[in-house]
């Protein structure tokens, strides 16, 4: 029921403006300066602003790099995501009962959650250094001999250094929300499961799954549209590289804004990636309904 | 003087219709009782009295002021909510305080009129406690006492009762009327419980589908409805509704008994009705039937006793009837008793128009 | 979170468990270790073959530099920029979602929109953000940022409080309203008190949001309001010896946020379960 009478009837707008203000202006004005920018002839070298008609866009298509940095931020994510959320949920399960000095222990596991994304590609940066890191120190004891392994540069290797840190750092934010989501499962019914005779995964899949999957698609879902936009760790442990090796849409996008100042071109890639996650986005919330 | 006047009153919902145009006046010192099922629109008629609903059309004047556009703030009301609505993180003290404070009341005044409603209400040693620290029923009297503190015009009362159990609630009731007779305030209160609508109000209002089915005293509802539906709503057991037709100055039910027509009613030779016997009115019969009276031989089919009372079930008129006897007049199924209806407490409804004769 | 077991087990499964559980705690503990360790070392210790496991002594520095040379001053910058935002992104925010919640403003296409603004890609953001802030001349200002910061908060602290605000029953604001408060006293007497915990959890984690962003950072500041997390990678790629300093630089900007955890951590799990459940 709303409950509002005629002298305050203006009230609630005076209470969202100030906020749809600041999202317009960091939501809806990219959308049009970019939408605008991407059918001119803009780089930060020249002064030519002539209109370019829909040149940028078919640039797109035919800009393998810009595919091929879409694939890796896929590949990143098809891999990293289903790790996190199936160990996540696993220390969820290990964390449930009674567990002594519980507390402490999850407080410790979440630390890598909090942390800049900046930090922890710094910290892996230094774990992974050849030399002096202790990684493959350690790979060196169970090998038997020195392993001089070039994790951040070797093409065979800079994907799973990336992919090991996104893990590392996620993971617990992944087991933070399924261990709430586990705990909130009423016990009578997995109890009732259990005298029924169900084994554990017929009560995993039937009972928890169930009582779980709204947490959980959330869940997925922020972390899924974080790993689409990767930057920092990447920044930070390759800047893309070896050569494009590492590139992701993200960290194009910037290098193409940024360091090759094609302000028209970069503005048709920041269209197109605002306009496709709009369109997706909005879709999943109504879907999950997440906006009732 | 009219403490509160309600004219041509209307509210929507969208394309629902909550209230459909109510006119009602209250005059000072009276206590008036909304009552309904729910889904009457007498919730919504309430707060659209407090300003907590937009009236869609129609005046709401308190105090002789016309209020229908004022803040609720504005209105100089009190109102009672249904869960109480304490401020878990103020203690009792602050909560009765909170209106005081709001209306920056000087706190020496604040103090002394928090302590007098909470002697009032016997809630004096509880002034410390928070409210999840307190019973159902001592958070009501905390809620009663935010209210009365005010010192209001106007005091609302909604579903007050409804969260309290049975025990309480009775208790409760009689806490509210002797504040009642001590304040001598006006007061509007809402309930679903016609019992409480009996026991409470000097006026009951009746509403249904929006609409005040019927206005008077307790007594004047309940043995003059003006309405079946208000007929059947007031009284337990319920009254009992048996089909018939006039014939010949007497009430002819369907399966041929004759009852006599009660004096004063203007119903036309022929013509089809309803009959209305309030369980009281049938009792098992003494020696000789009193004017107005019939006197039958039935069969009983069912017996609940109540306590003090009984509840029987005979048949009559092609249906099943209820009536309440006396305790131990009848103690078991198909026991063999003579009646005695009381025709001229019966009611005749036009089964047309629903309205009584 | 309850203690009452799911399965029964034995202890010997207790056991078991609690040993697979500290050794998940020392893999997702060790690195931030290793960056603690590392700031605490003589250079001859960083770069010692094979490494050295612990500092021999604890040694400051490694920091003294970063303030010697003013670069520490980066985390007085983002302490500003970050606490500064979170400010005005709560209180934007908390009357935003009071809004949203309470008088279904703009129905739920609104409500919609405003949580799909939580999931836009920064970079896409950033670029035409920074070409307009040129044209401002706010690049590189205080200003230009905490706005970003807040606009950028927003659909988070707004998509929490409503599930918060919620939570709150009607009957208490209109008993409020009716006693004699205005609707701005009705969110500063009960909407706010019965929101606390709900506060607390949302401005911890937009304070360790903004204070943790890089690239708006990276893109929008230079020199005069340049945050850690740029100066630590303004270290990179440069000689080792600079190893000393990223790990100071990061110890440096992650002690605030574990502080901030810390302190406020029972709010923090009911904050996390909250916000996803109600989503």
């Amino acid at each position: 029921m709303t409950a509002i009478a005629h002298p305050d009837r203006n009230f609630k707008y005076w209470l969202i403006s100030p906020a749809i203000f600041l999202l317009l202006l960091v939501g809806l004005f990219p959308l049009i300066f970019s939408l605008v920018v991407s059918f001119m002839r803009v780089t930060m070298l020249e002064t030519d602003t002539s209109f370019a008609g829909l040149a940028n866009y078919a640039q797109l298509f035919h800009d393998a790099r810009l595919w091929q940095s879409l694939l890796h931020t896929v590949l990143i994510m098809v891999i990293a995501l289903p790790v996190e959320l199936l160990l996540g949920l696993a220390m969820a399960y290990l964390f449930l009962d009674r567990l002594p000095g519980r507390q402490l222990l999850v407080s410790l596991l979440v630390l890598p959650t909090i942390i800049s994304p900046i930090v922890a590609g710094a910290t892996w940066r230094l774990l992974f250094d050849n030399r002096y890191g202790p990684i493959n120190q350690i790979i060196g004891w169970f090998a038997g001999h020195p392993v001089p392994a070039l994790w951040t540069v070797n093409p065979g290797l800079v994907y799973p250094a990336i992919i090991f840190c996104e893990i590392w750092q996620w993971t617990p934010f992944m087991f933070l929300i399924l261990l709430a989501a586990l705990s909130n499962v009423d016990r009578s019914l997995t109890e009732a499961a259990e005298i029924d005779g169900a084994r554990f995964w017929r009560s995993f899949r039937y009972v928890v799954l169930p009582a779980i999957f709204p947490v959980m698609s959330i869940a997925i879902l922020i972390r899924g549209l974080d790993l689409f936009r990767i930057f920092d760790i990447i920044w930070a442990l390759t800047a893309g590289g070896p050569g494009t090796m590492t590139e992701t849409i993200s960290v194009y996008t910037y290098v193409q804004g940024f360091r090759q100042f094609e302000t028209s071109y970069t503005a048709a890639i920041a269209f197109l990636v605002i306009a496709l996650l709009t369109v997706i986005v909005t879709w999943a919330i109504r879907r999950m309904g997440l906006a009732k | 003087m009219s403490d509160l006047k309600l004219t041509g009153l209307h509210k929507h919902y969208g394309t629902y219709h909550a209230v459909k145009g109510i006119d009602l006046e209250v005059p000072s010192g009276e206590f008036t009782v909304l009552v309904g099922p729910s889904g009457c629109g007498k919730s919504t008629l309430l707060r659209t009295i407090a300003g907590l609903e937009e009236a869609s059309a129609g005046t709401v004047e308190i105090g002789g002021k016309n209020v229908t556009w004022a803040r609720p703030r504005d209105r100089d009301i009190a109102m009672v909510f249904q869960n109480y609505a304490l401020y878990p993180y103020l203690n009792v003290y602050e909560n009765i305080a909170f209106g005081l404070r709001a209306r920056r009341v000087a706190s020496t005044q604040i103090d002394k009129r928090v302590k007098r409603a909470a002697d009032m209400l016997g809630i004096a040693q509880l002034l410390d406690r928070f409210p999840r620290e307190l019973s159902g029923g001592q958070r009501q009297r905390v809620a009663i006492g935010r209210a009365i503190v005010r010192d209001a015009l106007l005091f609302l009362f909604d579903e007050p009762l409804s969260n309290l159990d049975a025990q309480l609630r009775d208790d409760m009731r009689v806490e509210i009327k002797r504040l009642h007779h001590e304040l001598g305030r006006t007061i509007i209160y809402v309930t679903h419980d016609q019992i409480e609508a009996m026991t409470l109000a000097d006026r009951i209002a009746l509403l249904r589908d929006g609409r005040i089915e019927q206005l008077g005293t307790p007594l004047d509802l309940f043995e003059r409805p003006a309405t079946r539906f208000v007929a059947g709503f007031l009284g337990s057991p319920k009254m009992n509704f048996l089909s018939a037709t006039i014939e010949a100055g007497e009430v002819i039910l369907r399966d041929g008994t004759r009852l006599p027509l009660p004096a004063a009613r203007n119903a036309i030779n022929g013509q089809a009705v309803v009959l209305g016997l309030r369980p009281q009115h049938i009792a098992k019969a003494g020696a000789s039937a009193a004017p107005g009276h019939a006197q039958l031989a039935a069969t009983v089919e069912l017996v609940q006793p109540t306590g003090s009372r009984v509840q029987v079930n005979i048949p009559l008129g092609g249906i099943s009837i209820t009536a309440e006897f006396a305790a131990h007049e009848v103690t078991t199924p198909g026991e063999q008793v003579r009646i005695d209806i009381d025709m001229t407490r019966a009611v005749l409804i036009d089964p047309q128009t629903d309205k009584v004769i | 979170m309850k203690g009452v077991p799911f399965h029964r087990r034995k202890e010997t499964k207790l056991v078991l468990r609690y040993l697979i559980a500290a050794f998940l705690v020392v893999i997702f503990v060790f690195p931030i270790y290793w960056l603690f360790a590392i700031s605490f070392k003589t250079p001859a210790e960083i770069f010692a073959f094979p490494p050295v496991w612990y500092p021999k002594s604890i040694q400051f520095n490694n920091y003294a530099v970063l303030f010697k040379d003013g670069d520490a001053k980066t985390v007085g910058n983002s302490l500003v920029l970050a606490s500064v935002s979170t400010l005005f992104a709560m209180i934007f925010g908390t009357i935003a979602a009071y809004s949203l919640v309470r008088f279904k403003t703009g129905g739920e296409n609104l409500a919609v929109w405003i949580i799909s603004q939580r999931m836009m890609p920064p970079v896409a953001i950033a670029f035409p953000i920074f070409l307009f802030y040129v044209w401002l001349g706010w690049v590189d200002t205080y200003i230009g940022l905490i706005i970003l910061y807040t606009a950028f908060s927003l659909p988070y602290v707004i998509w929490m409080m409503r599930g918060y605000i919620e939570e709150i029953p009607l009957e208490l604001e209109e008993s409020a309203l009716i006693d004699g408060c205005n609707r701005w006293e009705v969110l500063w007497k009960v909407v706010l008190p019965m929101a606390r915990s709900g506060l607390f959890a949302t401005a911890v984690f937009t304070f360790v949001f903004s204070w943790n962003d890089f690239l708006f950072a990276l893109i929008l500041t230079r020199t005069e309001v340049m945050t850690y997390t740029v100066q630590v990678t303004h270290y990179f790629g440069g000689q080792s010896n600079f190893w000393s300093k990223i790990a100071a630089m990061s110890v440096l900007g992650t002690i605030p946020v574990f502080i901030t955890v810390a302190t406020l951590q029972r709010y923090l799990v009911r904050g996390i379960s909250m916000g996803a459940v109600k989503g």
